[in-house]
């Protein structure tokens, strides 16, 4: 996949539609960009569900889960069932409560739910932890996409990237750039679905809908090359794919970045509405990204490489050397390079500031600063941003895994930490500060048990692997904070009032 | 789980009567359809990679995907999204019908300034 010159043809195409987002952010007279840096319009529950999808999209979703299904086959779909499946947890448990409890933050919801300023520091700095984890995933993604484009080292690619990513967002935040989301996800869903089109249409496949005429690839694999996909759990044990599976569930309930798309929709119903929609903006790239995985395999086998173990390092690339193998357009290939492109900037970007906020907003005014004003504040998340951008940078150095296993980190942690305490701050007003902050500084050890007490307990690597912890680690989460919520004092007769009136809508009034 | 607050508190499995009750039992209901898809269909492709050394699976064809292709990688999806119509218009009706009977002025969330702390 190493290119030594640059690609000229798709840098340009790469160029050109960072410049369309830019100037059609510009343009828009729509400005709604909160202090947070949540930035969108609403104006229908259709294309509420496009923000929220193109607000999901990011480099593993465009390269890894591609990657993945190259490499591990049906171990793949875990991801697929765990990114869609984990928005029905949202919306049946938590969109409708968090919509009507009306605060903005991860760390804001947990302060104000537990009266602790305690709690929404460990929530901070948990917010902050997972932005970080999430990121070096978008940098690996980001990096590798460099690296083809100008045909340089990794690592140059990494800082190259790093340096592309943080121009970006000054640049847009200077010139007050509105993301334009619904245009993005528009842009998005053709530069992945396009090339998919083209490779099964050269094969003489049914490419109309790519995401069912893949499928003669699968059967070509067999009776041609003798490879078979049909021993799912064979190397990958049941269990271990609904750990993984729950694990990327439980995790998307409590991504920060993604509970805070509903504090802003207009209204519960199109809070609702939106996520469904959302999820099935989502559902579109997932029903196609198994073809990616699927045809790479098969131009392996027609190069006489049918049983090749392939190296991880490239398997993440797998979508765009597909595209090259089967010989789609060049300017195809520099849709879907921009595609992947811009999924990771935005993903990058709007982690970092999410992280930086969370820094100037919820930790710097309470620990370091009670005077701060907001414009100290504001100079605070300018700066953390930085800084956080420096710490992803030396993270992404030398390479950790794949881009969905380090995103699977990130969402075991938040599967541990954030959505116990969304949970049961809902669903049992008797939770209290103690419970949360046990539970959340439970969740943070069971998140990283595998690497810091497997070599002691081997059976803790098996229960709690480190891309798969939250399956076991998130009930376990829930009953430390039943149990210690149980043994202490509860919570002030304000906050369930709260609750029953404002959240659930049940009680006197 | 007996507290001070039981009575007037909020318990998923304890509801309390009202807009409460009606939206627990949807709530159970979805979820129960969303974990039997899930771990039912993973089961029922681990039995068929067992049977038959995996006959099914090599042999079973539905739109053109191997079964445990098309029943993961497409019908979950599409179950979900299913299963989040279902509820949406539950949770709609449900909303309408409570509120014809009483003078709601929450329905669209508090305003923005007073959700500041």
């Amino acid at each position: 996949m190493m290119t030594t010159s640059v690609q000229l043809i798709p840098l340009l195409i790469v160029a050109a539609m960072f410049a369309l987002f830019i100037l059609g952010g510009l343009g828009s007279k729509i400005r709604q960009a909160s202090d947070y840096g949540f930035a969108g319009s609403y104006s229908s529950r259709m294309g509420s569900g496009a923000a929220i999808a193109s607000n999901w999209m990011s480099a593993a979703s465009i390269l890894g889960l591609a990657g993945l299904f190259y490499l591990k086959g049906y171990y793949a779909m875990a991801f697929v069932i765990g990114w869609t499946g984990g928005y029905i947890l949202l919306l049946v448990l938590l969109a409708t409560q968090i919509r009507r409890f009306g605060k903005f933050t991860a760390p804001d919801f947990v302060g104000f739910r537990y009266e602790s300023e305690a709690a929404r520091t460990v929530a901070a700095l948990i917010s902050i932890m997972i932005s970080m984890i999430y990121c070096v995933a978008q940098f690996r993604g980001v990096a590798l996409l460099v690296s083809w484009l100008f045909g340089i080292s990794y690592q140059a690619a990494v800082i190259t990237g790093t340096a592309l990513v943080v121009t970006f967002v000054v640049i847009s935040g200077t010139l007050g750039v509105v993301r334009n989301q619904r245009l993005q996800y528009f842009v998005l869903i053709v530069a992945f679905i396009l090339p998919l089109m083209f490779l099964t249409k050269k094969l003489g496949y049914f490419w109309v809908v790519p995401q069912f005429g893949y499928g003669q690839a699968i059967i070509d694999l067999q009776t041609q090359f003798g490879f078979f996909w049909s021993e799912p759990f064979a190397s990958i044990s049941l269990f271990k794919w609904l750990a993984l599976c729950f694990t990327l569930m439980f995790g998307t309930a409590g991504l920060p970045h993604v509970l805070s798309r509903f504090y802003m929709a207009p209204s519960i119903r199109d809070a609702r509405w939106g996520v469904v929609w959302g999820l099935f903006f989502i559902a579109l790239i997932y029903w196609s990204a198994p073809a990616y995985g699927v045809l790479a395999r098969l131009y392996d086998a027609r190069a006489g490489l049918a049983f090749r173990q392939p190296d991880p390092m490239t398997a993440d690339l797998v979508t765009l050397s597909a595209a090259l193998q089967g010989g789609v357009p060049v300017w195809v290939v520099g849709l879907l390079v921009a595609g992947g492109m811009a999924a990771a900037f935005y993903a990058v970007s709007g982690l970092l500031q999410n992280g930086a906020a969370a820094f100037a907003y919820d930790i710097y005014p309470r620990l370091f600063r009670p005077t701060a004003t907001d414009s100290d504040k504001l100079v605070m998340a300018k700066g953390f941003f930085l800084v956080l951008a420096a710490g992803v940078l030396l993270l992404s150095f030398k390479p950790m895994g794949m881009i969905a296993e380090i995103a699977a980190v990130a969402f075991a942690l938040a599967g541990n930490t954030i959505f116990p305490a969304f949970l049961l701050g809902i669903w049992w007003s008797r939770t209290n500060a103690a419970g949360v902050l046990a539970g959340m500084l439970s969740g943070v050890l069971i998140s990283f048990s595998a690497p810091l007490f497997g070599g002691m307990l081997p059976l803790v690597e098996t229960l709690f692997p480190l891309t798969s912890s939250a399956f076991l680690g998130a009930p376990l989460v829930v009953l430390v904070m039943i149990v210690v919520s149980l043994v202490t004092r509860p919570p002030s007769s304000k906050v369930v009032a709260f609750l029953a009136h404002d959240v659930h809508d049940v009680g006197e009034r | 789980m007996s507290d001070d607050n039981t009575d007037r508190g909020i318990n998923i499995f304890k509801p309390q009567a009202g807009l409460m009750r009606g939206e627990v039992r949807v709530i159970v209901l979805v979820m129960s359809a969303w974990l039997l898809a899930v771990v039912g269909s993973q089961l029922a492709i681990w039995f068929l990679e067992d049977s038959l050394s995996g006959f099914w699976l090599t042999e079973l064809f539905f739109f053109n995907l191997p079964i445990h292709f098309w029943l993961t990688g497409q019908f979950l999806p599409l179950w979900f999204i299913l299963l989040g119509v279902v509820f949406n218009l539950w949770m709609d009706r449900h909303e309408s019908r409570r509120m014809d009977g009483t003078i709601r002025l929450r329905t669209t969330g508090r305003r923005k300034e007073e959700q500041q702390p």
